[in-house]
């Protein structure tokens, strides 16, 4: 009887254990902003808006890469999780999280503000439904990065626009290379879809049939987009650690001895903390285009933020998310990080101007006119998750990728596969 | 994740002859209330979710499109088993599997032999073969990452004498070097585990019988193979099949090492892939369902094939 | 002749000594060494085994204290995730550990000393639980925590672990119980002690090292277990060591942190390490009892 009453008293005490640690949570007042990370700049944000507001915005960081974001966020929100409050949402993402319900509906006056004040793009990449279901915070975009001694060197004439054929066969005749993101995630999705964009083609079109969407990898623009995939990981000009090469890597190799054409994001310039005579030779051009005398379409990345359907804090959320996405906090935001605005308002912000040259700014904003989103659908992890499983590794790309590629994902899809 | 793990002990106390049956009738009850918790605990956790899961493989389910759930039957396994990646992917543990056991009791054994020889420094060896069984398996992965590393690792500088290793050479962009990289850390961090269950068998090899055999003329590999391997056997079959069993749910080391990249994903990665990556909860399901089939139909191919007497091992033979 | 053959056979374990030294410890090292390097060193890549210039910056960002080399303050962010994440870890060992231990010290007890129905049952389920494949638990498991909130909790964590713990440490201590001499019980009785004196003053203290020896080999596990860590919790209120770590990938792309993830690597190692040098008798034993002796 001693010990059976030891059994009882052991699963009370961890049924109050359990009870205990599951109510300890964060203050309850204060509102939890999911962040991605970054070098303060949303931080700062938060602590700008919580001084406007009266009200406490925290700030909690979620994993580094795109595709872990989505998951970390959608587990919580599929448990219903009133914890969070204010999300960063990466765009391909947008169309899913809204599509199961988990972003609240922004109010149809504050819907049309923020269309008023930001790039097309940003408003294309943010609107599911015909409904803007998260704010555009910051846009982002490709250009073409490359060494100015180097192109010296090779004789190539930056001032026109170039091909992808043009720096790779003028990397690897000069012994440079030409850094892409090209490890299997999710950047890699974003410069097929850059290339194939740049071919005039598009990934998938009737978004709007969810599974049943059509898919057009296998076309004119994915074998031209499979054929510089195909060029430069062959060729002299890839990087050795290509096929594992993220933002970080290509920025890696650019700097180095061997470093000469790059295509990576706004915030390369002031992130990657290149010493002064690098920097100095760091020359900026339009991303390159994927088929002659056609105009290349860079990517468009950026931050959307959404609200939690599941929030305690509605009302004062939706107040966080208009004070975080103003113009002048896009502009403090991109001082701080490289993250650039996402409305031609927020890049009057006075100190853009000290660390950016006017021209690369212009430059930036030309590229997001331009950009390309990924296609907008529900099933773009699943999509993009299936177009990279066979395009990669990079030097397995051939003629017959794009077919394979289209047939695995309609596969993958209708779950007649595995991804 | 490494579960350690050993042959059950509790052999029954010989049963106390002429026990008065109330006697026995109240051992019985205290007997089965004193294990009621800890078989509760073992089921809620594991009975309850297998059939949950059972369930939910019969249905076509995303967790982020509910709207689209629908009953398939055995359409989710029809799907599995037909497909590439799932034998893939099995293969590619089976792989893991075979190459690391094998090596693991080789490298073991030596160790085992040392540990049982050596004279001095008994504690000091002991404590250094523990501390990979103790390290925490990412850690391990980690520590292993960062040595096969293209740009900080050590690997390629000190092997770069070798042919096929140069200061470019990168280890997780092609599938085989991927794949040795994750299998030498899972290797390092499993192997103290197999030496000092082999050591704990080779304890029990009789020293007369080796004399007796040294008498004889027998040389240092009959007396090996003759003597030693055959009086130990229990003890290798034991650490084979719970290593086995081990390395087939091999996760942590791809999760780090290469997330499944270059086609080194096992059958643990790719369920835990569709379940918690992708949402899959219908065809993740049917994985893991089969997953468990597998493991089921492992441990008892080995244990047939190899004849492991576990009630021997439990010290009931 | 036999002496020759003795000292050969000694060069050959001294040789066998020093292979499984370097063996064991030379990863350790490695990441000790990786932890002192700073992040513009491996930043820029570097192939060499020692740190060209130590710094105590990496120790100082993971722990969050001091001034770093460049006069900054660490960031605050990475020491109270890592911190956290380490508390976590501790609280869901400790307590898993401990509920485990006791249960298993209940059914261990039973099956070593009691004769009941189902003994052979309990032990098959045990057996089965040790060889079943976590990772297909992390679906259905992850359905019913949301279900009853207890997805990103402690308990969400601290229940699955005991479940496949409590084999290791019924096996462990049904070993160690079998040996106890429970006949020095009665004898005690018969000296005219209570049968709670008997308990406490002869059995306790010959449980007593089974029961600790079970205890740290389950604390090991509950350490060092992933897939239930990365699957059921999603923020740092209840993320264990491990999953921090795999998810913990610096603020900066372009500096990959290996020099602070080697520095959360050499921190969380240092319990095992202490562990080891304390107890590696009872651990060896611990491992080897259940599986060969018999």
């Amino acid at each position: 009887m001693v010990k059976r009453s030891g059994v009882l008293a052991t699963a009370a005490s961890l049924g109050l254990v359990a009870t205990l640690l599951s109510s300890c949570g964060g203050s309850d007042d204060a509102l939890v902003w999911y962040t991605n990370p970054d070098t303060g700049g949303q931080a700062a944000v938060a602590a700008a808006c919580s001084k406007k507001l009266g009200f406490e915005i925290d700030t909690q960081v979620l994993p580094q890469d795109a595709g872990q974001q989505r998951i970390q966020l959608a587990r919580r929100l599929a448990a219903e999780d009133p914890a969070i409050d204010l999300m960063s949402i990466d765009p391909p993402y947008t169309a899913e999280f809204a599509n199961a319900g988990y972003l609240a509906p922004i109010p149809d006056d504050m819907q049309q503000r923020f269309r008023d004040q930001a790039f097309d793009g940003a408003v294309e990449a943010a609107t599911w439904d015909d409904q803007l279901v998260v704010a555009p915070f910051w846009s982002n975009t490709q250009v073409l990065w490359y060494r100015k001694s180097f192109a010296d060197k090779a004789g190539i004439d930056m001032s026109q626009p170039v091909t992808w054929d043009q720096i790779i066969q003028a990397a690897s005749k000069n012994g440079g290379t030409v850094a892409v993101q090209s490890n299997k995630y999710e950047g890699y999705a974003v410069w097929i879809n850059a290339l194939i964009s740049g071919a005039g083609g598009e990934i998938a079109t009737d978004t709007e049939k969810g599974a049943d969407a059509t898919i057009e990898v296998d076309s004119p623009a994915g074998e031209d987009a499979a054929g510089v995939i195909a060029e430069l990981a062959r060729s002299k000009a890839a990087p050795p650690d290509m096929s594992i090469a993220q933002e970080g890597q290509a920025g890696t190799t650019f700097g180095g001895d061997t470093g000469a054409f790059m295509v990576n994001w706004t915030y390369v310039l002031t992130g990657a903390g290149y010493p002064e005579d690098v920097v100095k030779d760091i020359g900026y051009t339009r991303y390159p285009q994927t088929v002659a005398g056609e105009e290349s379409r860079p990517p468009y990345g950026g931050i959307g933020i959404g609200v939690s359907a599941y929030s305690d804090h509605e009302d004062e959320a939706i107040k966080a998310l208009e004070c975080i996405t103003s113009p002048d906090n896009q502009g403090l935001n991109a001082e701080l990080t490289g993250n650039m605005p996402s409305s031609p308002e927020g890049y009057k912000w006075p100190a853009l101007k000290k660390i950016y040259p006017q021209d690369l700014l212009d430059l930036f904003q030309q590229s997001l006119d331009a950009a390309a989103p990924r296609t907008v659908t529900p099933y773009w992890s699943d999509i993009s998750g299936a177009l990279i499983s066979r395009f990669h590794p990079p030097s397995s790309v051939d003629k017959d990728t794009p077919a394979d590629a289209q047939k695995f994902i309609e596969d993958v899809l209708q779950q007649r596969s595995l991804l | 994740m490494t579960t350690t793990a050993q042959a059950p002990v509790g052999a029954p106390v010989p049963a106390k002859k002429a026990v008065a049956s109330d006697r026995s009738s109240a051992e019985n009850k205290l007997g089965i209330r004193l294990v009621a918790p800890a078989v509760v605990v073992m089921l809620l956790v594991t009975a309850w979710p297998m059939i949950q899961a059972l369930y939910l493989s019969l249905f076509r389910y995303r967790l982020t499109t509910p709207d689209e759930k629908e009953f398939v039957g055995i359409g989710n396994y029809a799907t599995v088993l037909g497909d590439g990646l799932f034998w893939k992917d099995t293969v590619n543990t089976v792989i893991i599997m075979v190459v690391t056991v094998a090596v693991e009791l080789v490298i073991g054994f030596v160790f085992a032999m040392v540990m049982h020889k050596v004279i001095f420094a008994r504690g000091a060896i002991r404590t250094s073969i523990l501390i990979p069984y103790g390290i925490i398996t990412v850690v391990s992965a980690f520590a292993w990452q960062f040595t096969f590393s293209l740009n900080n690792g050590w690997v390629n500088s000190w092997f770069s004498w070798l042919p096929w290793i140069s200061d470019n050479t990168n280890w997780f962009g092609d599938h085989w070097p991927a794949m040795f990289a994750i299998m030498v850390s899972e290797i390092w961090k499993t192997t103290p585990f197999m030496s000092l269950l082999l050591l704990a068998g080779l304890s029990q090899v009789s020293e007369d019988m080796l004399e007796a055999a040294q008498v004889d003329g027998a040389t240092w590999w009959q007396r090996l193979f003759k003597v030693i391997l055959p009086n130990m056997r229990a003890a290798i079959m034991v650490a084979v099949l719970f290593r086995a069993l081990d390395a087939f749910r091999i996760f942590d080391n791809i999760f780090v090492m290469t997330r499944g990249a270059q086609d080194t994903e096992s059958s643990s990665f790719l369920t835990y892939r569709q379940v918690i990556e992708q949402f899959q909860l219908g065809l993740g399901s049917a994985l893991s369902v089969l997953l468990f089939l597998t493991v089921l139909l492992l441990a008892f191919l080995i244990v047939k094939l190899f004849r492991v007497d576990l009630a021997q091992a439990r010290g009931e033979g | 002749m036999s002496s020759k053959s003795r000292a050969g056979s000694l060069a050959g374990t001294s040789v066998g000594f020093v292979v499984i030294l370097v063996w064991c410890l030379l990863p350790v090292a490695w990441i000790i060494s990786l932890s002192f390097k700073s992040a513009a060193e491996t930043g820029a890549g570097s192939p060499h085994f020692l740190p060209q210039d130590a710094t105590l910056d990496n120790y100082k960002t993971i722990l969050g204290f001091g001034t770093l080399s460049d006069g900054s303050t660490p960031d605050p962010t990475v020491s109270d995730a890592f911190l956290r994440a380490l508390l976590n870890s501790f609280g869901v060992a400790l307590i898993a550990t401990a509920l485990s231990v006791v249960f298993a010290t209940l059914a261990a007890y039973a099956i070593a000393r009691l004769e009941f129905r189902g003994k052979r049952l309990v032990l098959s389920l045990a057996l089965a639980i040790a060889m079943f494949p976590v990772v297909s638990l992390v679906g259905p498991l992850f359905d019913m925590w949301r279900t009853f909130h207890l997805f990103n909790t402690w308990p969400g964590l601290i229940i699955p672990y005991m479940t496949f713990t409590l084999p290791l440490a019924i096996w462990t201590l049904s070993a160690f119980f079998r040996e106890i001499p429970w006949e020095m019980e009665q004898a005690a009785q018969v000296d005219g002690a209570t049968s709670w004196q008997a308990f406490r003053k002869v059995i306790v203290p010959l449980a007593a090292p089974g029961v600790f020896t079970a205890a740290i080999l389950t604390f090991f596990f509950a350490w060092n277990e992933f897939v239930l860590a990365i699957s059921l919790t999603s923020t740092t209120s209840s993320r264990t060591v491990p999953a921090q770590m795999s998810f913990f990938v610096g603020a900066d792309p372009f500096n990959p942190p290996y020099g602070q993830l080697a520095t959360a690597s050499v921190v969380v190692t240092v319990p095992i390490i202490v562990i080891v040098l304390l107890f590696q008798r009872k651990i060896v034993a611990g491992l080897t009892s259940g599986a060969v002796k018999g």
